[in-house]
């Protein structure tokens, strides 16, 4: 390793170049596009029921009631949220009642009711569904398990490429090693932030102005939480793409391998687990089986999950920066 | 010629031009189906939001159907124009067609949410702003990013 040659300068100008060029070499169109769909087709499918719902209460009663929609998603939402956080198992919640259905409009039985009274809260589903807005609650976590998959599109190809046509020898003559890994990763990640800033944004001034069942004010606050949940959350699994990219000459099997890679750990623990328990701390293998402590309601696990994004992203880049300052270019 | 020099992002802009040409073309072939045999589908036995849809496609209207037709005609072929145009780098084939197609897409998604019932998903929703999301990339693109690329 020679980490005496890093120029921030060099970084600074090849990673701000990076996030330019990774529009203008497709890989980073595909992923704007990819993220975007993905992103906003996501929020669709959460907030399109919610809106049929306040559209037949409009119909029926004149007017849509805030307070009844809040707490008919938080009676739906329970059981879906505590099974992804891990907090009850599908046949817990087979046993427990049946799924409550949305309430007739004119049923207002439930309206006086706040979400507070719902039996069998844990605290981090009650934070999520009744603490902070439900819908984006919901979004944020489909996010959190569906963006790794998507990451790959945009870092797969930081160093192989230029491995392949033999472009990095042009760039060795005026800068180091060094500079050009840490600045494509810099430059990837700032693109990943910059899309994650504007499907955040969408989606939170879309519920906000026409939905109109939070206040702005909470909407806003949990909106850049949440952003800055998913922005951290990319920077480990964009460290793993790193360090494939610097491993491989071809851009191709460089995104194979990302693919294989984040989304063999989470298959192989899951299907491990049912024939062998220990095998699902497989997950621990890549941030998939803490991530979604980011928007866990204590401060001490959403501070360790920041550090624990942090020393994954350390421990890949470390082995992708010895690989690619020792291998034959 | 500076065809040798196409960025990737070029090539990948082209490939979803026809992707996206062809699933415009094949939901065409759809729609015109559905309107020639709307009136014969049976709604007895359908879910109150089902047969809301139904009715809502019935009463569209022809006129209405026309406008939705050939705006949808009109953004499959520039498409398919501006994808051949980004490949060979043209200036007008590219860059000019593609424009008038993130501008007709545009007007085309606009007009759609004005004039189909929101049992059709009309007005102004999420997926309005998904079909929103190329044409306004398209636009940026071509006059930014990719505009000293489409000079032939």
């Amino acid at each position: 390793m020679n980490l005496k040659t890093i120029n921030i300068a060099h970084i600074h100008l090849i990673s701000l170049y990076w996030s330019r060029f990774a529009v203008r070499s497709g890989s980073g169109l595909v992923y704007l596009m990819i993220a975007l769909v993905f992103g906003l087709s996501v929020a669709h499918i959460i907030i399109m029921p919610v809106e049929q719902f306040m559209a037949l209460q409009k119909k029926q009663m004149g007017q849509a009631n805030p307070q009844l929609v809040k707490k008919t998603i938080t009676d739906i939402g329970q059981p879906i949220i505590q099974f992804v956080l891990g907090i009850k198992s599908l046949e817990q919640i087979a046993k427990e009642a049946a799924l409550p259905q949305f309430p007739l409009p004119n049923d207002t039985s439930n309206t006086t009711q706040s979400g507070n009274n719902t039996p069998g809260f844990d605290p981090w589903t009650n934070f999520l569904l009744d603490k902070k807005p439900a819908l984006l609650s919901s979004i944020f976590l489909i996010l959190i398990f569906g963006m790794p998959f998507v990451i790959s599109f945009l870092a797969f190809n930081q160093i192989s490429g230029d491995v392949q046509n033999h472009g990095l020898r042009y760039l060795l003559l005026r800068t180091e090693r060094c500079n050009i890994f840490f600045g494509r990763f810099i430059g990837t990640v700032l693109f990943s932030t910059v899309v994650m800033a504007i499907i955040v944004a969408t989606i939170t001034f879309y519920l906000g102005m026409k939905t109109r069942i939070y206040p702005a004010t909470d909407l806003a606050v949990w909106a850049v939480q949440g952003f800055l949940a998913l922005a951290i959350l990319m920077v480990p699994y964009i460290s793993v793409c790193s360090l494939i990219s610097a491993s491989v000459n071809s851009p191709f099997l460089s995104l194979i391998l990302a693919k294989v890679a984040i989304a063999g750990v989470l298959l192989i623990a899951i299907l491990g687990s049912f024939a062998w328990k220990p095998a699902k701390y497989l997950l621990y293998a890549l941030p998939w089986g803490w991530q979604n402590n980011l928007l866990h309601p204590a401060t001490s696990h959403w501070v360790i999950a920041v550090f624990a994004s942090l020393a994954y992203t350390a421990f890949f880049l470390t082995l992708g920066y010895i690989r690619f300052e020792t291998r034959d270019l | 010629m500076n065809e040798e020099k196409r960025p990737g992002g070029l090539t990948a802009l082209a490939v979803i031009n026809f992707i996206f040409s062809g699933w415009g073309l094949i939901g065409l072939i759809g729609l015109a189906a559905l309107f020639a045999f709307i009136g014969k589908i049976p709604t007895d036995d359908m879910q109150e939001a089902q047969k809301a849809q139904i009715v809502a496609f019935q009463n569209m209207g022809l006129p209405v159907f026309i406008i939705i037709f050939l705006l949808s005609i009109l953004s499959s072929v520039l498409l398919l124009l501006s994808g051949i145009g980004y490949l060979k780098q043209k200036k007008f084939l590219g860059r000019t067609i593609g424009n008038l197609y993130g501008v007709i897409s545009i007007i085309s998604s606009v007009v759609s949410g004005i004039l189909f019932s929101s049992d059709l998903g009309g007005g102004f929703n999420i997926m309005t702003m998904v079909g929103l999301i190329y044409p306004v990339l398209t636009l940026i693109l071509l006059n930014t990013t990719f505009k000293e690329d489409l000079t032939n």
